[in-house]
């Protein structure tokens, strides 16, 4: 047999087949007597152990997988959320407070805010001396006071809060490791130092903290926002998601004129320092709707950088301060004698010898008048004429009109913080404290309560609440706040006989700096002494007057309150009354009062295409002061354009007209437009604005 | 057979070009139809990785165009209060009297300017008729 080349020879590969035959596997068989397939099982056994320790790596991979998936799921995902994204807090705009005329005078803006990670700042010194240097007027101790802050453990630290745009620019430029800057809302307040008293003030964490900012937080706050940014690996801002909205605070409008209160801040101020006072307080009142046109104190203080301001400067004193009235109060005692016909304006009474005593207890006259007239007891100011009708009075019936007049309690829910004042019960008045509270002492009044009581007489004999707040606007809806009288205190007729010998007061008697020509006022002036430290002072003296112009259709309620003056004297004639002049003049030519006395006659201007089409509306369109009456033409549309929501309803279902408006305010727009020819039973739509529009000041028709 | 066989039966030339493989058409089809889902396949990978790339990028612009909007916002705000703070009264009366030199006018100065109401409207018809 020729030899077989097997097939590794033939293929020519360098190895060689294993050569299995008969004789190769007798030889296997030889050698292996457990049997042939021995190494099946050894290859198997083997395999068996591969896949335990394959099922164990598998079995240890599910469990790790089961531990994360399941067991630390939350802890997990909560970690991945932490790392994919950011939250961030939108701060809710905090409403706006406007004046009566919707002038801004409470205002927010974002301002930024220094902040650090203390963990990657290596040389916390040399961070804050970098910072510092940036800041407008840091200080070594800021530095120092910066330098701690950074030093400490924790991951946030604040270093500097609300700095200006520029400051926060130049921190920006700096690159420092570990600074960032955060946006935060601040607040301002345009016109600094106006109606701050009524304002307040917010600190830095957007909390209101006086005033109205305080008593209306929860309304003008807002509700801050909240929104999910995803993040990339670098930490840019992927996606957005708002969770909530920030939510802005609601609006308040004011019944504070701000020109008003510009005039009486102005001649409070000069008042005060041409008497070498220590302060003092103004006020004026619409007596018809008690709304408060304007509250000025001095010394005052600007919101913008309230903690500059001391204690003293940022005291309401109109709402927190008490004061002994002195004769102002003798307005109550008359009212309660008049009302109760305990006396009448011409019943005589003996004030001779112009002293009267209570035990060791002399109350003296500054003159000896002799007999006079209760009219006369009251212009001149007579404290011995006060007495006996205060005595004749009794203390429960003089008691009673002090509670009717508002004395002893608080008034006005606007603010926070008022004192309701001092006032004796009338079963612990001895005829020596029914005497002082006769003349307006021992009895402790704010100036809000006595010029609330004053606003009184003025409308007839109704105590009105005393407002600042006009309308809040939230949602674009203006919800007004309802005028609100709390009782009727005097008769209307009782009213008319206080404010006829009021206004004698002024026409020949103590109050003769405050007359106006043309005009006729009634008020009553005030001189107290001051009482520290248990006794009255022989040099302070607290100088008021209080009155209302025009006296018979009053317009304002004007109080002035001068304290220790050491001037021009210290009598509520002298020093108050002037001040009362100047705030009531500038007040009457900005409100377009005529003169009620001697009244030069009246410039009346006809508008000039009363009958005809309206002009078109121009910026340099006088109808503001030139309007026609509603409705201009019987049978054609009025011009509405200006006119308040009310009013304009007022005129349509006076012609016969329904009303369907769009809007909140003043009418912008009407249809049919003004001039045309109406139908009856016709439907006007009226566009309303919250400002009137340009050119048109409230009136193309008018009342 | 000997190592000349063996060479004889690998280097022998054989020429079967004529030999003419049959297109197979099932498998031709099955080819063609793999290839086209494989390319369809690929369609919607990159279909779905432009998608996401292109929601990548327009997240980028949308928030970069939030800042931005917010920026301006904010800048609208410093705005409005730089005009109303420009707007005070002690500012401008301060401006009239001491630059100006203006004078708060007198009381005999102000003239009250009161409203006319006109007379009596004409008749509907009339108004009308006109």
């Amino acid at each position: 047999m020729a030899h077989q080349p097997d097939a590794s020879t033939r293929f020519g590969l360098p190895w060689r087949f294993p050569r299995i035959g008969r004789a190769s596997v007798q030889q296997v068989a030889r050698r292996e007597p457990a049997g042939p397939l021995q190494w099946r099982d050894r290859v198997h056994s083997r395999l068996v152990v591969c896949a335990a320790l394959f099922a164990f790596w598998t079995a240890g991979i599910e469990a790790r997988l089961v531990y994360l998936q399941v067991v630390n799921h939350a802890d997990l995902t909560a970690r991945a959320e932490r790392q994919q994204t950011r939250t961030v807090v939108p701060p809710a705009k905090r409403g706006e407070i406007f004046d009566r005329h919707g002038r801004l005078l409470a205002y927010s803006v974002d301002a930024d805010t220094i902040a650090a990670d203390p963990s990657e700042i290596e040389d916390p010194d040399s961070v804050a001396t970098s910072i510092c240097n940036v800041l407008d007027g840091c200080t070594t101790d800021r530095r120092a006071d910066m330098a701690k802050k950074l030093r400490r453990r924790g991951a946030f630290v604040y270093v500097a809060r609300q700095v200006s745009p520029a400051e926060a620019r130049k921190v920006k430029d700096l690159s420092l490791p570990g600074i960032t800057l955060l946006k935060e809302s601040r607040r301002y307040y345009p016109k600094a130092e106006l109606a701050s008293h009524v304002l307040g003030y917010v600190g830095l964490d957007n909390v209101g903290l006086g005033g109205i900012e305080s008593a209306y937080d929860s309304q003008i706050r807002g509700k801050d926002g909240k929104v999910l940014i995803q993040t990339d690996a670098k930490r840019h801002a992927l996606f957005s998601r708002v969770e909530r909205p920030a939510t802005a605070g609601a609006d308040i409008e004011l019944t504070i004129d701000q020109y008003l209160q510009y005039i009486a801040e102005r001649e409070l101020r000069a008042g005060v320092a041409e008497n070498h006072a220590a302060g003092g307080t103004a006020m004026i009142m619409d007596p018809g709707t008690g709304e408060i046109l304007a509250l000025a104190n001095w010394p005052t203080f600007n919101p913008n950088a309230f903690t500059r301001a001391d204690d003293d400067a940022r005291r309401n004193r109109a709402i927190q301060d008490l004061y002994e009235p002195g004769s102002t109060f003798k307005i109550v005692t008359a009212s309660a004698a008049l009302e109760n016909h305990v006396i009448t304006p011409e019943t005589p009474i003996e004030t001779s010898p112009g002293f009267i005593t209570f035990g060791p207890r002399i109350i003296h006259d500054t003159h000896q008048y002799g007999l006079l007239s209760f009219t006369d007891v009251i212009v001149k100011s007579s404290n011995v004429g006060a007495i006996k009708v205060g005595l004749r009075l009794g203390p429960q019936l003089l008691g009673q009109y002090v509670d009717r007049f508002g004395f002893g309690q608080t008034l006005a829910p606007d603010f926070r913080g008022e004192t309701p004042g001092i006032v004796w019960s009338p079963d612990r008045l001895d005829a020596s404290a029914l005497a002082s509270v006769s003349m307006g002492y021992q009895v402790g009044v704010t100036p809000l309560q006595m010029a609330t009581a004053v606003s009184s007489i003025a409308n007839g004999g109704h105590l009105i609440e005393p407002r600042v707040v006009r309308a809040i606007l939230k949602d674009g809806k203006r919800a007004e706040v309802a005028h609100k009288v709390l009782r009727n205190t005097i008769s209307s007729e009782t009213a008319a006989t206080l404010t006829t010998i009021m206004e004698q007061v002024v026409e020949r008697g103590t109050a003769k700096a405050a007359q106006i020509p043309g005009y006729t006022i009634a008020g009553k002036t005030g001189t107290a002494a001051k009482l520290v430290n248990g006794r009255y002072q022989k040099s302070d003296y607290n100088a008021s007057f209080v009155g209302f112009i025009p006296s018979r259709k009053p317009a304002l309620t004007i109080l002035v309150v001068i304290d220790s003056p050491h001037g021009n004297g210290y009598t509520g004639g002298a020093v108050s009354a002037p001040v009362f002049k100047r705030i009531a003049e500038a007040a009457l030519t900005y409100l377009g009062i005529g003169p009620t006395l001697n009244a030069p006659p009246p410039v009346l201007i006809a508008r000039h295409d009363a009958t005809d089409a309206p002009p078109p509306i121009t910026r340099t369109s006088t109808r503001s002061i030139v309007a026609a009456a509603e409705p201009a033409t019987s049978g054609l549309m009025p011009d509405l354009r200006g006119l308040s929501a009310r009013d304009a309803l007022r005129v349509l279902s006076r012609i016969g007209l329904t009303a369907r408006m769009n809007g909140d305010g003043f009418v912008i727009s009407q249809a049919p437009e003004p001039g045309a020819v109406l139908v009856s039973g016709d439907t006007c739509d009226l566009r309303l604005g919250r400002r009137p529009p340009v050119g048109l000041d409230a009136g193309g028709a008018q009342e | 057979m000997t190592a000349m066989d063996f060479e004889y039966a690998i280097k022998k030339d054989v020429r079967n070009n004529p030999i003419v493989r049959e297109v197979d058409e099932a498998r031709q089809r099955q080819l063609w139809r793999s290839m086209v889902i494989g390319l369809f396949l690929v369609v919607v990978l990159l279909f779905s990785a432009w998608q996401h790339f292109e929601l990548l990028r327009h997240g980028y612009q949308i928030e970069r165009m939030q800042q931005e909007r917010a920026a301006e916002e904010d800048v609208n705000r410093h705005l409005r209060l730089e005009i109303e703070t420009l707007r005070a009264p002690r500012r401008i009366e301060k401006i009239a009297t001491e630059q100006l030199h203006l004078v708060a006018p007198s009381r005999e100065q102000a003239i009250v300017i009161e409203r006319v109401t006109p007379a009596a409207p004409p008749e509907k018809s009339v108004v009308a008729a006109r």
